[in-house]
């Protein structure tokens, strides 16, 4: 293949704004799929993706696409996670690309995420081909979505391509855009092999497969490989393409994207952003923009068995094999027994983990209220990190408690910037900047801590805003904050992995919120049970449970025993999935509690 | 009979496959009340007959290997038996007497709502040899009674109850719900008054469990009553025990008493003396007795449970169904659970445990061949710590705590 006829490409969409489904058009104009073998979404093969309607792991497809000037063309699609969690991976996969395709939904416009992804692949001076998409929907306003994304990208509405991605309208002409605007690849066969690591996955033949893109020189198989982060030296023992199974060839050129077999067996060592080169001549220079992977929001996993800790240690081994940015390390909390602290790179990703936890290790999981990475400074002038709430040493030995606060940028119609504006302060935000997208719609930029942003904050600015606001976030800083440890206390005995660090000025009111909720959600035992909150050894909530008095089946009728005899299983199922503490049993969702506080300021 | 032959006459080892409780059910309703998820219906009086003549059919044709079987009890249960015509309950009742030897004294049970049989009807009824008629009271409160859809009054309750005492019924059992919606603590204890009043041989009252898909739970969910008060139920349940004690009743299991006659204030007591003394005119339910001791039943009709052999079996729900099946000559069973030991050890314990009399060590070591104080000493040890239940050398019974917690103390003896 002439590196002139190879198009590196990926896609930018808010979520549901049919990326997917464009995806599926592409695959399937160019032939890389017979219709027979679609089915939706081909690209996002875990059920968890399907489900929730987006990308977790980043992909790869290449294409033949024959253009209407005659000529056969490769097209590599990338196809990357659209979460803010995974905005390195995005980076990654960006780079690896001359162009995206940024699809913009006609009746929703541009969102706080689209538009994050679109400034990251103008970052790496991606060509932007613009496209709006449902524009055979009744509620469609294509001519004002492409004023919006004139006004905002700065693109000319001339190019703007008005596409329905589900009826396939417009397919033939984003082609022969993708063709006609996005370079080649600019891309040095005769330099020392770089080849940019954009992912990974294992895979029980090959070991571990690194998604590569070769930014100079080339890759052919059974040759000795080096990892420039960690210097690992490996051979290259097969390289190939996705089409969009891997098919393996003889060589990966200078400008294409494809995949090289390791063997390796821990996909740690196939770092995202990682360059390989050769061991023979290598290059001297990574590829830029490597960063390791690093977790900032993290939660304690715990067996509701206790028997089954070493299915939850082997469980959290194989997703390892396949998700470097997941951590773990054994933990033990009095009140939940042995069980690991796993950090992720944000909510999303611990939601994704818990459930494939839950389902595809059918283990029944305990997590923690999430928390992030603390630095904190002794008197003694030691600094620690605390990443779990329980471990937050005493008042008395902390000389400043240092958090994560993060850049976040709202969008909003005007209507709800008060809205939003409220909820953020609520959270210790501050204010930075407003910025116009057009007549109705506005950026709103704030700086706050991600312990805040972590409790419920997205479900509430939703709902503040009637689902019409967006959100995006990056790392800012770490600053000191009067924070201090509220320890909760059921039934006069504290329960470690209840605790959390919260704001001084916010201790009273989260932990009023936080004992109202546990007694919405710790069933009533048979005798009252106090719940208290507790800043050091001063209560600043209570609330009581009262006591369980009555718990009769109703008429056991014309000797129905077998119903009866079911619901009485399922109660005790339903005790055994809550763990006991002191003579009080506490259901899993306490745990999650904080996280659904109701402040009613 | 001697009490305590009595006593072992309805123990554990006897029965078993001797004796045997017949129950048929009828699935007819003049209306369906708010509360009810019985596999009861209202508008499908016109298969009365054809169901009446399936049941017959399904006794007739019933193949277990049980000719040797005497049955100790027929109990008419619904939906409305009342609302059949005589004809169809006197069909069903001859075809039972054919196909199972009738014990002397066999308690014959029939389940009446007011409003739906007048005096001709009721001694119809005791000329088939009925014995025993339970009356669908609910409450003695007119609001209460519409709010339910009862289709009844107060008035037509008391009626009842008096021509079914002209009609020579001497066993009469009037059933109750305590925890209705926007019932009060003066309502029940007016309710309780009545009742006592009346003097029944037998009470049943049972705490309102609002099911799923019901009118109750339609109406609870719109807002238009509370949601049940579980602490006031409770109160409720305390109030009746202490009323009907007052009153010469004597609890016996958890939902039912009797009235102890001839032994003025007869406490039952078992707990301190192991030779325990029952009344001689003995009220209890003997059907439902059997359900509680764990022993074997058949039933007939359309959603009909049995125990037998070891398995628990059960009709068809839909009684058109029903018709159609044993029409064309085919079993009317919808599913079947085998019963292995560890199930029926745990069934007799959380069966057993509902009566007030507990369970016998000495019968359980008869019928499993061990003791229950060693298989469950760790749970008798919990629940005794938690006053849910107290033991003698004989037995284990609910406490009173107990009896309003008993769901606390059965699971504990599941597999």
């Amino acid at each position: 293949m002439d590196q002139s006829h190879i198009r590196n490409l990926c896609i930018i969409a808010h979520i549901d704004h049919g990326k997917s489904t464009l995806t599926d058009r592409l695959l399937e104009q160019t032939g890389t799929l017979a219709k027979r073998d679609m089915v939706e979404q081909v690209m996002d093969q875990m059920d968890l993706e399907r489900e929730k309607g987006i990308t977790i792991k980043a992909k790869a497809v290449r294409m033949s696409y024959r253009a209407r000037d005659g000529i056969e063309y490769e097209l590599n699609l990338i196809d990357t996670p659209g979460h803010v969690d995974f905005t390195y991976e995005v980076s990654r996969a960006l780079a690896a690309c001359e162009g995206a395709v940024l699809v913009v939904d006609a009746t929703q416009g541009i969102e706080a995420q689209t538009l994050a992804n679109l400034y990251l692949a103008l970052e790496h001076n991606l060509t932007i081909v613009p496209v709006v998409n449902k524009i055979d929907l009744p509620s469609a306003r294509p001519d004002e979505i492409a004023h919006e994304m004139e006004n905002l990208l700065a693109v000319p509405n001339d190019q703007i391509i008005r596409a329905s991605a589900k009826s396939g309208v417009g397919t033939a002409d984003i082609l022969e855009a993708i063709v006609a605007r996005i370079p080649p690849p600019r891309a040095d066969s005769t330099l020392p092999l770089r080849a940019l690591i954009f992912d990974s996955k294992y895979d029980s033949y090959k070991g571990v497969v690194a998604y590569v893109r070769v930014v100079d020189g080339e890759l052919p198989k059974n040759k000795k490989i080096k990892l420039m982060s960690s210097g690992l030296e490996i051979d290259a023992l097969e390289v190939g393409a996705f089409r969009p199974k891997m098919v393996a060839g003889e060589t990966l050129i200078a400008g294409e994207v494809g995949y090289v077999a390791t063997g390796l067996k821990n996909v740690r060592d196939i770092q995202v952003g990682d360059t390989i080169t050769h061991s023979e001549n290598p290059a001297t220079e990574p590829v830029p923009g490597f960063r390791p992977a690093k977790p900032m929001v993290f939660a304690g996993f715990y067996p509701t068995e206790t028997n089954d800790y070493p299915l939850l240690r082997d469980a959290l081994d194989k997703l390892k094999l396949n998700d470097a940015s997941l951590t773990y390390d054994p933990e033990t909390s009095a009140a939940l027994g042995f069980g690991f602290r796993c950090g992720f790179l944000g909510l999303l990703h611990l939601e994704i983990v818990q459930e494939r936890l839950e389902r595809e290790y059918d283990l029944d999981l305990i997590a923690t209220a999430p928390s992030v990475e603390y630095h904190v400074l002794k008197h003694t002038g030691e600094i620690i990190t605390v990443d779990n709430p329980a471990e937050m040493p005493d008042g008395s030995e902390i000389l400043e408690i240092e958090e994560p606060w993060m850049h976040i940028q709202v969008f909003t119609p005007k209507d709800y910037i008060g809205a939003a504006m409220d909820l953020v302060t609520t959270r210790r935000g501050t204010f930075d900047k407003m910025e116009y997208l057009d007549e109705t719609r506005v950026m709103l930029g704030y700086v706050m801590p991600l312990s805040e942003l972590i409790i419920d904050f997205y479900d509430q600015l939703k709902s503040r805003t009637r689902g019409y606001a967006s959100l995006d976030y990056s790392f800012a800083n770490y600053r000191a904050s009067e924070l201090v440890k509220l320890n909760v206390l059921v039934n006069e005995e504290s329960v470690d992995a209840l605790s959390m660090i919260v704001h001084k000025d916010y201790a009273y009111a989260r932990g009023a919120a936080l004992c109202k909720k546990l007694k919405e959600v710790i069933p009533q035992q048979q005798f009252p049970v106090p719940i208290q909150a507790a800043m050091g050894g001063r209560i600043v909530a209570r609330e009581t449970i009262r006591a369980l008095r009555k718990d009769i089946l109703a008429k056991c009728y014309g000797g129905d025993v077998t119903r009866k005899r079911k619901l009485l299983e399922k109660q005790k199922a339903g005790k055994k999935r809550m763990k006991r503490f002191g003579s009080v049993d506490i259901p899993q969702e306490a745990f999650m509690a904080i996280l659904k506080l109701d402040e009613n300021r | 009979m001697r009490a305590v032959e009595q006593i072992r006459a309805f123990g554990y080892n006897r029965c078993v496959n001797s004796e045997i409780a017949l129950f048929v059910f009828i699935p007819f309703c003049k209306i369906k009340c708010t509360y009810c998820d019985f596999n009861a219906y209202a508008n499908l009086a016109r298969v009365m007959e054809p169901y009446a003549d399936a049941v017959a059919q399904e006794i007739s044709d019933c193949r277990l290997q049980i000719a040797d079987l005497t049955a100790k009890s027929l109990y008419f249960g619904g939906g409305t038996p009342s609302l059949v015509p005589v004809a169809q309950i006197e069909k069903i009742l001859r075809a039972c007497e054919s196909r199972f030897a009738f014990a002397p004294g066999i308690e014959i049970t029939l389940e009446a709502n007011p409003a739906t049989a007048d005096e001709t009807k009721l001694r119809a009824y005791r000329a088939l040899g009925i014995n025993r008629l339970s009356i669908g009271v609910q409450s003695f409160d007119d609001a209460t009674l519409r709010r339910l859809n009862r289709g009844h009054t107060v008035a037509d309750a008391i009626e009842m109850f008096e021509l079914a005492r002209r009609a020579g019924f001497d066993n009469i059992n009037l059933d109750f719900i305590f925890g209705l919606p926007l019932q009060t603590l003066a309502d029940w204890r007016a309710t309780l008054r009545r009742a006592i009043a009346l003097a029944p041989e037998h009470l049943s009252l049972y705490a309102l469990k609002v099911e799923e898909h019901t009118g109750l739970e339609h109406q609870i969910a719109r807002g238009k009553y509370p949601k049940p008060d579980d602490d006031l139920a409770a109160d409720m349940y305390e109030l009746a025990e202490e009323m009907l004690d007052t009153a010469g009743y004597a609890q016996y299991e958890i939902s039912n008493w009797t009235r102890s006659v001839g032994v003025g204030n007869w406490k039952l007591d078992v707990g301190r003396q192991s030779n325990i003394q029952l009344p001689t005119s003995n009220f209890q339910s003997r059907h439902n007795l059997t359900y509680w001791h764990n022993e074997p039943y058949l039933g007939f009709g359309a959603g009909a449970h049995s125990f037998f052999e070891r398995a628990r079996f059960w009709n068809v729900l839909s009684p058109v169904e029903y018709i159609e099946k044993i029409t064309r000559g085919e079993s009317a069973m919808a599913d079947r659970e085998e019963i292995n030991r560890e199930l029926e050890i745990a069934e007799t314990m959380f069966l057993g445990l509902r009566l007030n009399e507990g369970i016998a060590f000495e019968n359980f070591a008869q019928r499993f061949g061990e003791d229950a104080r060693v298989r469950y000493a760790k749970e008798i040890e919990e629940l005794k710590e938690m006053g849910l239940i107290e033991m003698s050398d004989a037995r284990v019974w609910l406490t009173p705590r107990g009896r309003l917690l008993s769901n606390e103390v059965f699971w504990r003896f599941l597999p």
